[in-house]
Formats: structure tokens, sequence, C-alpha cells
């Protein structure tokens, strides 16, 4: 008896499982469609959310490139002449004693200064010529004059304008080191460089 | 046989020694020119009673003492001669009494106080063997004129020799005693030392003009070396170059010129304008430095110093640049040339194994006497008024200072202390 009527049931169940499921699959499919009208309709928010975030990301991450592209020359803008003096980005040459000739060992040093003098092309630069104390005041000032024509000279073969430079001579009279020695004197023989526009 | 030797010897190093030099250097002192006159100069007679006059006395006597001393001219009596004769009577003078102690002049001295801060100084100059009176002369003022009223009668008294009176004459030199070099001023003895720019730039290398009423002087303005006159009694201040470097000027003694270096046209070369600065015309044209111009006392000619035959030396050349000559030899560095008031010499410096020394050429004789004799630097020479006298940079004492020393190297006196001093010029 319990088989039959299980088999009954199973009939009955058999039917009434096609009834429970295609309505259990409509409700789902019902509750499907709802589920995705309501996803449909609660997504709009978080979107402009994700979409916003990449903006303001892609805002903050632009900065960054454009400016070591354009750093050199607006650090150079922004800085006060004092400022670019005193970090000295033109190396001084030296002279040996008397004399006032452009050394080998200065022509690399001036062949980097040209190439700044280029790069910054608005710059506009003053030599100084130097000496040593072994000389009359008369005769070294004229020999500093002497040292930076040279050097002036020498910055113009190599392409940099010449009306971009100027140049004065100190004589003796602003020794770096004041000391009596070769180590002092050879200090003191030298061409230097003010940067006095840009 | 041992002094026979050193003879022999010396005599072979002269020998050798005159075969690389051309011209013969003398190290020696020499004493030259006329004995000087024995001047007596008795304490001065004092009519008053007040501590100024008694002071004013005292303070007038030791400047005219320091003064007739310093002039080379006038050999002062010694006080002690003094005591053999008669006391000093201004008002009836025993001549024979002077002359017996060998006094050529008598010079009397009074003081009288009429009122308070205020003195009257009254001096008389006598000839002791003819028993004339010479000349007299009375000045009246306070404390502070004492030194000017010693100065004055005493630049009378050369005025009387025919000497070119320089007592009240003025030096200009750079100091950097107030930090910065600046242009100052003193009496020739270092007295009075007074600041004459405040320009907070570096002030250099001062040349008064003939009249001693402007002073041209090189100034770093505006990242340039300009030339500039000014007149330190009227504190005016005027560009005479101010392209290229400038530097080194020189008046002529005529009072119608300056001669300066300049490189304004790309090379350190002299220049020639007006004194006020104007009509500038180029005297130089050479590659080499050309430097340091200075005038002949008949302003027909210039010294300055080239390195045109390799080294600095001496040349001289007209005031139009034509004639040129060189007469420095027998050394690799000779610059700063100072041409005597009396036009025969020629002072310089020459450098000499790094030691500056200033040596004095004489242009007739071709004969050299070397001046400074120190392990220093002895820079910047020029000549007193009457060229008895020069003066020049020493760092003898460790620092830079001014030094005045006499024609032949004696009486070498330091004049200055404080702070760095340099580049003297001495008013004509």
């Amino acid at each position: 008896m319990t088989n039959l009527t299980l088999i009954k049931n199973e009939r009955i169940g058999g039917q009434m499982k096609k009834a429970i499921i295609l309505g259990l699959s409509g409700i789902l499919i019902l509750f499907f469609l709802a589920a995705c009208r309501a996803k449909v309709e609660k997504a709009p928010p978080p979107p402009p959310q994700v979409e916003e975030q990449p903006k303001v990301e892609k805002v903050k991450e632009v900065p960054p490139v454009k400016k070591p592209e354009l750093s050199e020359e607006e650090i150079f803008e922004a800085k006060s002449l004092e400022e670019i003096n005193r970090e000295a980005p033109l190396e001084m040459i030296h002279f040996d004693f008397d004399r006032y000739f452009i050394r080998e060992d200065a022509k690399p040093v001036l062949a980097k200064n040209a190439a700044w003098l280029k790069k910054f092309h608005s710059a506009k630069i003053l030599i100084e010529g130097h000496c040593d104390e072994r000389g009359t005041e008369e005769y070294n000032l004229a020999l500093g004059e002497k040292r930076s024509k040279s050097t002036f000279d020498y910055l113009v073969s190599l392409g940099v304008s010449a009306d971009r430079i100027r140049i004065i001579s100190y004589g003796k009279s602003q020794p770096l080191d004041t000391g009596h020695n070769e180590v002092a004197w050879q200090k003191n023989r030298r061409a230097q460089f003010v940067i006095i526009a840009k | 046989m041992k002094a026979r030797a050193i003879f022999l010897y010396t005599v072979f190093f002269l020998g050798i020694s005159s075969l690389f030099f051309s011209q013969q250097e003398v190290v020696l002192t020499i004493k030259e020119g006329m004995p000087a006159i024995p001047l007596a100069l008795p304490e001065f007679r004092v009519h008053s009673s007040s501590a100024e006059a008694t002071e004013a006395a005292l303070t007038i006597h030791q400047i005219m003492t320091a003064d007739l001393k310093f002039s080379r001219i006038f050999q002062l009596l010694p006080e002690s001669y003094y005591s053999y004769i008669r006391p000093l009577d201004p008002d009836k003078i025993f001549f024979k009494d002077w002359l017996s102690i060998q006094a050529t002049l008598l010079f009397v001295g009074e003081i009288t106080s009429e009122k308070s801060n205020n003195v009257l100084f009254e001096g008389k100059l006598y000839d002791i063997k003819g028993e004339n009176f010479i000349f007299g002369k009375r000045y009246q003022g306070e404390k502070s004129l004492y030194r000017l009223m010693a100065h004055k009668i005493v630049d009378e008294i050369l005025k009387i020799y025919g000497e070119k009176p320089y007592f009240t004459s003025k030096i200009v030199f750079i100091s950097n005693r107030d930090g910065n070099d600046e242009l100052y001023m003193m009496d020739y003895d270092g007295h009075n030392q007074t600041r004459l720019t405040f320009n907070q730039t570096r002030d250099y290398m001062p040349a008064w003009s003939a009249d001693g009423k402007n002073i041209a002087f090189t100034s770093y303005q505006i990242m340039n070396a300009g030339l500039y006159l000014l007149s330190p009694y009227e504190g005016k201040i005027e560009p005479i170059s101010t392209q290229g470097t400038n530097f080194a000027p020189s008046f002529s003694p005529n009072g119608k010129k300056l001669a300066f270096c300049s490189t304004r046209d790309g090379n350190a070369e002299i220049y020639v304008a007006n004194s006020n600065g104007k009509d500038l015309k180029r005297l130089t044209f050479n590659k080499a430095i050309d430097t340091a111009p200075n005038w002949s006392p008949t302003s027909r000619e210039i010294a300055f110093s080239s390195d045109r035959g390799g080294t600095p030396q001496i040349y001289l050349m007209d005031a139009e640049g034509s004639n040129l000559r060189r007469v420095s030899f027998g050394g690799t560095y000779h610059d700063a040339p100072a041409w005597s008031p009396t036009g025969d010499r020629i002072a310089y410096v020459s450098r000499v194994d790094q030691i500056f020394d200033i040596y004095v050429l004489n242009l007739r004789t071709r004969e050299i006497i070397k001046l400074t004799e120190s392990n220093a630097r002895n820079e910047s020479p020029c000549w007193s008024p009457d060229g008895r006298h020069l003066i020049f940079s020493s760092n003898l004492s460790g620092s830079i200072q001014l030094y005045s020393i006499d024609y032949d190297g004696a009486n070498l006196r330091r004049l200055t202390s404080q702070g760095e001093n340099k580049l003297p010029d001495w008013s004509r």
C-alpha cells in the first residue's frame, strides 16, 4: 500500500513537481527579472562614482608627467639670479702664472659652460678676470682683463653669442684665497662667471 | 792676504755681473745734492699766561721741527747749542751770537692769546750773516688749525728758497678700513686721514689733477670699472670713461690732459683726454698690454709699461704717441713708472723672485738705484711735489700700508695703520 501510494504519490508528485518546478522557475524568473531590474535600477549610482574616481586620479597623474618635461627651464625661470649664482652652474677656470691663454684643462670646462649657455639661451653672463698677488696693481688689472677676454673669445668660438657676455677685471683685488703660497696663488689666477640675466 | 782675496773676488763678481746687466745697478745708498742749510729754531716766546698759548707754542714748534727735518733742505741746529749763547730776545737779536754757533738762518716765533680758543702766531725768518729780516707771517686760529699754521709757514720758507712748497699738499689713497675699498686723503705726514667716497663699491687707483682740486679714480659700478672725476671739496662726481675697464689715471702737470688705461676698444691701451675727460684720443695700438701711463714734468712725454716685448717693461713716448723707446732693461718685470718732478728720474717697481722693490732710474746717467730693500712687495711709487721724497705701499709689516722714503733711500716712515692702505697719489 504504501508502495502504491508512493507510486501514486510519485505520479501525483511527478505532476505536482512539474507544476511546482514550473511555478518556482516562473517565480525565480520573476525574481531574477525583478532582481535584474532592481540591479539595473541600483547600478547607476555606483558607475558615476567609479567614473569620477579615475578622472581625479588621471588629473593627479598628469601634472607629474608634465613637470619633469618643463623642469630645467621652468626651474631656471623660477629661480632668482642670486639663487642661480649660488649654485654656480658655470665652473671657473684657472691660468698659468703671468699668462692669459686658455689651458688644456680649462677647455672641457669651457665646453661645458658653452653647452649650458646654449641650453639656457636667454642667460647673459659676466666674466671676471682675477690675478694672484705676485703682480703689480696696474699690470694685474690689465692681465685680469686679458684673462676674461681670452675666456670670452673661447666661448664665442664655441658658438656662444658675443652679445650675451660682458667682461671685467678685478686684478688682484679679490683673491679667493688670501694665503701667500702656490696653492692660494693658483686658486686666485682665474676667470669666473656671474649670471647677470636669464 | 784675506782682505786682498775678498777684494779680488768682489772685482771678479762685479765683472761677471756687468756682463749680464747692460746697466749697472747701484745698491749703495747715495747721499747727493747740496748740504742742508743750518737753521736755528729756538723755543717760541709766549706773551700770555694762558695754557692754550703755551700749548700752541709747543705744538707749532714741534710740527715745524718735523717739517723742516723732513725737507732735507734745512738742518736744524741742535738745541744744546742755544745754551752757549745769550737767550733770544725777539726785540733785539744778537746776530753774532747765532753766527758763533754756525746758524745760517734764525726763525723767531711768538705766540699771543687775545681771545679764548684763539691764538696769534707770528713767525719771522732772519739771515744771520747779512743780519737781515727775510720775511714774516702772522696766523690766527684755534687749536684745530695749529697744524695747518705750522705747515703754511714752512711752505713759505721753502718758497723763499725757490723750492716747491708741499707741506700743505694732500695724499689721496685707497683704504679698506671701513670694510670696502674707498678713497681717503691725508697730510704728507699721515695726519688728518679723511674719507672721501661712500660708494659701497670698490674704488681704485686715484690721481690728483694738477691744481689739486679734482681726483680721477676707478670705481666698479654696475658690473663696470669706469673712470670718474671727483671734486672732493664740492662733492661732485662725473663719469669720464665707462666703456670697458678704465684705470691708472694720470694728469699732465700743465693741467691740460688726462692719460689713462682703458679696454674700451677690447685691449688695454693708453688714451689721452682733456683734463675734463672730453675729446678722447687713443695713443697705443698694440695687441700687448699697455698700462700705467705717467706724465713727464714738461707734459711733453708719457712713461708707461707694456709687455709688447714679452715681459712688462717701461717705455717712454711723446704725448701724441710717437717716438717710442724702451728704458728698462736687465729684468723680467717692470711696472708702475713714476716720473720725478725734476724730470731726470723715473721710479718704478721691479719684480725679482716674487719680491717687489722700488728702483729709481736716472735717465741722464742710466744709473739705477734700488730704493727699497725688503723681503716684501713694495708698490705704487709716487714722488713728492719737490722730487726729494716718494710714497709707496708695502706689505712689510704683514698688511699693506703706506710709507714715505727719501730719494736716496733714507728716512723710511710708515704713514698708515688702520685697515689696508694702498695706491697713493701725492697732490702737486
